[in-house]
């Protein structure tokens, strides 16, 4: 897909800077890159097709940041001035590279680049030779191909057919919108240096654009629910809790911020023992759906655990549906709290709703939902209400095994679904034991945070050398860092106020 | 590979080490007598090594569930705990708990009646709590 870039803009390409190296700038070029950079931003402007354009901005973009850089120096004049090496020599690479790598990135490059110096090293990337280029280039397509979901090569031939559009349709695009770059284009240039960058970001649209989303909405969301439903079925009141889970994604769906307005019967009593509860029990619960993956004995925890590890942007759905769905706690917590556990219920068919809810609010939510349900096990008998939890356990437990197949790359049979599933709830009901059983170890009827550090010591997930504040760190969005570990805002009160 | 991590420790650990391989040694011939199948060398090397460092984690085990109910000294509920994996194991443990505290009452019990001197009976308590410990 780029030759036929290439063979259009190329020519034109070689030719614009071919007749930028051989004039002789009149101007000295008072910094070294913009004497470069002019020399792209003369070619930008020279071509009157869009194919140059993009050609243009391909080179540029070969420069990772020297695109930013043509703008700011658009006004200069050609780098005449070659006399430096740097430039022309850029400029002979570019030449000599443009044809292989003509990707071009959808936003316009044009765009004044403050940082001057960026552009610089990035020419003497270019300047290194073609191979560095070369190699970039071969990577995000293998990349992008890891990391499409997974259909089959089939599909993947499609999605890129579908990049090929978007690829055509993003050079006009980027001429018509040569303002939009900004930050956009700046990191998109800082992410595809030398690389294709109109691919990643077009294949990627289509086929991860609600996966994250959902991603999210798993982790610590189903744990909870599924140990909430756990209480909740040993519960008496079995029936009222079904009614209470059902009605909740429809209620909550739409009402981000109103709060969870049916407590569940059998939870609130419990629940608002727990409230007192600071927010470091909930990171520990919290940490635990996250320590889940390391030491899963189904494969998809351990996903889970990357899937964590990779989204360091939490999206808050997840957490929020947790937070309702568990609601127990909306007496003290904010109300918005109280979407997250129906939402989360429904995230995981629906596209992510846009939360309302303030992050810290509902991780505190979902993590005191966590405690109170496992601190009920101990008390409750399990016998009571299997089958109500069975259902909203196994909801949740499905979205473990969707986030599985999707990590697995292929297709997956039945059967296969059927073991992870067997392997997740065994994995989670030892673990609801463990607890239960540290926690009465030390003579407790409540769990709390010391005995998950217990679990996940035992796990391997806390070390003498990583602390439970390090995962925190490590694996926590930062709305929920900012609960579990004290830091001080300017201006802002600290949480949580231990 | 089967000989390794024996450079790293000081002597009483690699006596140690030498003794449980020893003893794993002496089992696997039960074993195979009984089951009239041989051990490699490599094999016996290999279960020992486990071992060894299976206890190296037990130990740390019960020091964190001692820690836990926050207590200094080892417990047979900590030993309990760390055995609760296993369904047959836990039952064997307790048993056998329940047989030495037995055991242990029984003792104090006589030998509190049969003296009252109170050398006696501290030495008596003594005794049962390092027998406790052992457990």
């Amino acid at each position: 897909m780029a030759d036929f870039y290439n063979s259009d803009s190329e020519p034109t390409t070689r030719t614009l800077l071919r007749r930028v190296l051989d004039t002789a700038d009149s101007r000295t070029p008072r910094r070294l890159r913009s004497a470069g950079a002019g020399a792209q931003r003369a070619l930008l402007e020279t071509p009157s097709s869009r194919r140059l354009n993009s050609g243009t901005k391909t080179t540029a973009k070969q420069h990772s940041h020297g695109a930013r850089s043509i703008g700011r120096l658009a006004h200069f004049q050609v780098s005449g001035n070659l006399e430096e090496q740097t430039p022309r020599t850029l400029l002979k690479n570019i030449l000599l590279t443009a044809p292989e790598s003509s990707i071009l990135m959808p936003e316009t490059v044009v765009k004044p680049v403050p940082a001057l110096q960026v552009v610089q090293p990035s020419r003497k990337e270019s300047s290194r030779g073609s191979l560095e280029l070369q190699l970039p280039e071969f990577e995000p397509p293998t990349t992008l191909a890891a990391g499409l979901p997974a259909p089959s090569r089939k599909k993947q031939r499609l999605r890129l057919s579908v990049f090929q559009q978007e690829v055509d349709q993003g050079l006009p695009h980027s001429q018509e919108h040569p303002g939009n770059a900004d930050a956009s284009s700046l990191t998109s240039s800082l992410n595809l240096s030398f690389a294709t960058p109109l691919q990643p970001q077009s294949v990627k649209r289509p086929g991860l654009a609600r996966r994250p989303p959902l991603r999210r909405a798993v982790d610590v969301g189903a744990l909870l629910q599924d140990l909430r439903d756990d209480s909740l079925a040993s519960a008496p009141s079995g029936d009222s809790l079904k009614t209470p889970i059902a009605t909740l994604p429809t209620d909550t769906v739409l009402e981000d911020t109103q709060p969870f307005s049916q407590p569940l019967v059998g939870c609130s009593p419990s629940v608002h023992h727990f409230l007192p509860h600071p927010f470091p029990t909930g990171t520990e619960d919290a940490e635990r759906a996250m320590g889940h993956g390391t030491q899963s004995s189904g494969p998809g925890l351990q996903n889970h655990k990357i899937i964590e590890a990779e989204d360091s942007q939490g999206t808050v759905e997840a957490e929020e549906p947790e937070g309702s769905s568990e609601d127990e706690n909306t007496s003290d917590r904010p109300a918005e709290l109280a979407a997250s556990t129906p939402e989360f219920l429904q995230a995981k068919q629906l596209h992510p709703i846009p939360e309302t809810a303030p992050p810290p609010g509902v991780a505190v939510l979902s993590s005191e939902t966590l405690e109170p349900a496992s601190a009920r096990l101990p008390r409750k008998p399990r016998t009571a209400g299997s089958r109500p939890r069975q259902d909203s356990y196994k909801a949740g437990l499905n979205h473990y095994i969707k986030l599985f197949s999707f990590y697995a790359k292929m297709p997956m049979e039945r059967k296969a679904f059927e073991m992870v599933e067997k392997c997740l709830d065994k994995y989670f009901q030892q673990l609801c034991n463990d607890l239960e059983v540290f926690a009465a170890h030390a003579g407790r009827k409540t769990v709390r945070p010391e005995d998950l550090e217990l679990l996940m010591r035992r796990q391997g997930l806390i070390t003498d050398q990583v602390s439970l504040y390090v995962l925190v760190e490590r694996h926590l969005p930062l709305e929920y860092r900012q609960l579990l570990i004290p830091c001080a805002f300017s201006g802002n009160s600290v949480f949580p106020a231990l | 590979m089967f000989v390794e991590g024996k450079e790293a420790l000081n002597p009483a650990q690699k006596r140690l080490k030498a003794a449980v391989h020893y003893t794993v040694g002496r089992l696997c011939e039960e074993v195979a007598l009984d089951k009239e199948m041989q051990f490699s060398k490599q094999t016996i090397a290999a279960i020992s090594e486990l071992t060894f460092r299976q206890c190296e984690n037990f130990a740390k085990d019960l020091e964190m569930f001692a820690r836990h109910a926050k207590r200094s000294t080892i417990n047979t509920e900590d030993v309990k705990l760390l055995a609760r994996r296993s369904n047959s194991l836990l039952k064997y443990i307790t048993e056998k708990s329940d047989e030495i505290a037995q055991c242990n009452l029984e003792r104090k019990a006589r030998k509190k009646k049969k003296s009252e001197d109170g050398n006696k009976s501290s030495r008596e308590t003594a005794e049962a709590e390092a027998v406790d410990s052992e457990d």
